[in-house]
């Protein structure tokens, strides 16, 4: 399944990271139409309820309308139950929607946030369809060159402050090599207490040996 | 994706007041994965004259070693330096050979001749050459570098003054490309000297 001529894409590396308390998810933000880049400034986690984020990969079309179909879909269940969906909850949503179209679409998508039966998850639904549930996720082009730097660097029970600076670091080492991937860091911390938004810009990346 | 865009590649030359500039990327990838960002592009004949190679790195390589032997050869049996005029139809000859399973480069030639008068001029991968009034561009970034060219260049630049041009044309060019960058070389050819800046642009 490829792109279809002038589909924009979103080339990509996405991250979500769970500690005690909520997740961390981060982004690059670079869009690319075959190989001009779109959009340099693109944010790829987008809300689908007040404390549950996805992060977008793939066809950036397909991301956007399953993401808008999923926020609609939280309105509605928060409305009928009285309570805001679990991350749980939502991510089967995604999951319906990725399944049941896989042949249409092209989305690769990560879905974290916090509730208040289980605190902080991280759940990543690939192109097929299929939901994991993991300590931390990666996605997108980018991630295939990050796999061996985030299973050295990652650690049980970090606080906040360190799943910060694992996924800067992880997303800023695959901006570096993957030329889908770039600009600037989109980070959020999403917790009990709200979403905490947190932009790296280009010149302030961590820098890391370079060629 | 296309031959010419598999490891990528940029490359620009200017004239200027009695001067000329060629700049290029250093960026060598395979497809979208970045292999390492100190690809050599651009090659020096003689005090006077330049060219930059984009394309496929095999062929930039291939044809680098080339130029170098046919020019050495020249020099030897002229006993005189090569008028860029004379070198750009030495490229243009020798891809032209190559007509029919062709060498996947788009050359870039910069230099100022034995009155000193710039000279720019490219040619595409079978050997047509442009020769151009103002500038010259060539690789993946080519649509973005025209458009900056057509807004930074202004005739009889100052050597100062161009430099600040095409390191700006080459860099906010190839910001917007996924298959260039991560870092350049410019050089600034004047009758006394050549001035070579590296620039560390964005690394993404």
């Amino acid at each position: 399944m490829s792109l279809k001529p002038g589909e924009v894409n979103l080339g990509t590396t996405i991250m979500a990271v769970e500690f005690n308390g909520g997740v961390v998810i981060g982004a690059d933000s670079r869009t690319t139409t075959g190989s001009y880049i779109a959009n340099r400034v693109t944010d790829k986690l987008t809300m689908v309820h007040d404390r549950v984020y996805c992060c977008r990969s793939g066809s950036a079309a397909d991301t956007q309308a399953v993401a808008d179909i999923v926020h609609y879909y939280c309105q509605m269940y928060s409305t009928q139950h009285g309570e805001a969906p679990a991350v749980k909850v939502a991510a089967a949503m995604f999951q319906e929607l990725c399944y049941q179209n896989k042949d249409n679409l092209m989305a690769g998508i990560i879905v974290a946030g916090w509730d208040k039966h289980k605190g902080g998850s991280v759940y990543s639904i690939p192109l097929g369809g299929s939901l994991h549930k993991q300590p931390f996720a990666i996605g997108g082009s980018g991630s295939s060159y990050i796999y061996g730097y985030c299973d050295a660097a990652y650690r049980h029970n970090m606080t906040a402050e360190e799943c910060v600076a694992f996924t800067k670091n992880a997303i800023a080492l695959a901006m570096s090599r993957d030329g889908s991937s770039g600009g600037c860091i989109r980070l959020a911390v999403i917790t009990e207490a709200g979403v905490e938004r947190i932009f790296v810009p280009g010149n302030e990346l961590p820098t890391f040996f370079e060629g | 994706m296309s031959i010419m865009a598999y490891n990528g590649a940029s490359v620009v030359a200017m004239k200027g007041k009695n001067c000329v500039a060629i700049a290029s990327d250093r960026r060598f990838g395979v497809q979208a994965l970045t292999v390492s960002c100190d690809f050599q592009k651009i090659f020096k004949v003689n005090d006077r004259l330049f060219y930059g190679l984009a394309g496929l790195g095999t062929d930039v390589q291939t044809l680098s070693e080339r130029f170098r032997f046919k020019s050495n050869m020249y020099k030897l049996r002229e006993e005189r330096d090569l008028e860029p005029k004379t070198f750009a139809h030495m490229v243009s000859s020798t891809l032209y050979e190559k007509r029919f399973g062709p060498y996947f480069v788009e050359p870039v030639v910069a230099g100022l001749d034995k009155k000193g008068e710039p000279f720019v001029c490219s040619t595409d991968l079978i050997g047509c050459i442009n020769f151009a009034k103002d500038f010259v561009v060539a690789g993946t970034a080519s649509q973005n570098l025209y458009g900056m060219c057509e807004t930074v260049w202004r005739e009889d630049l100052e050597p100062e003054e161009l430099f600040e041009a095409v390191s700006q044309a080459l860099l906010n060019a190839v910001d917007r490309d996924c298959l260039s960058g991560w870092g350049a070389v410019v050089h600034i050819i004047t009758p006394e000297k050549i001035i070579t800046r590296t620039l560390k642009g964005r690394m993404d």
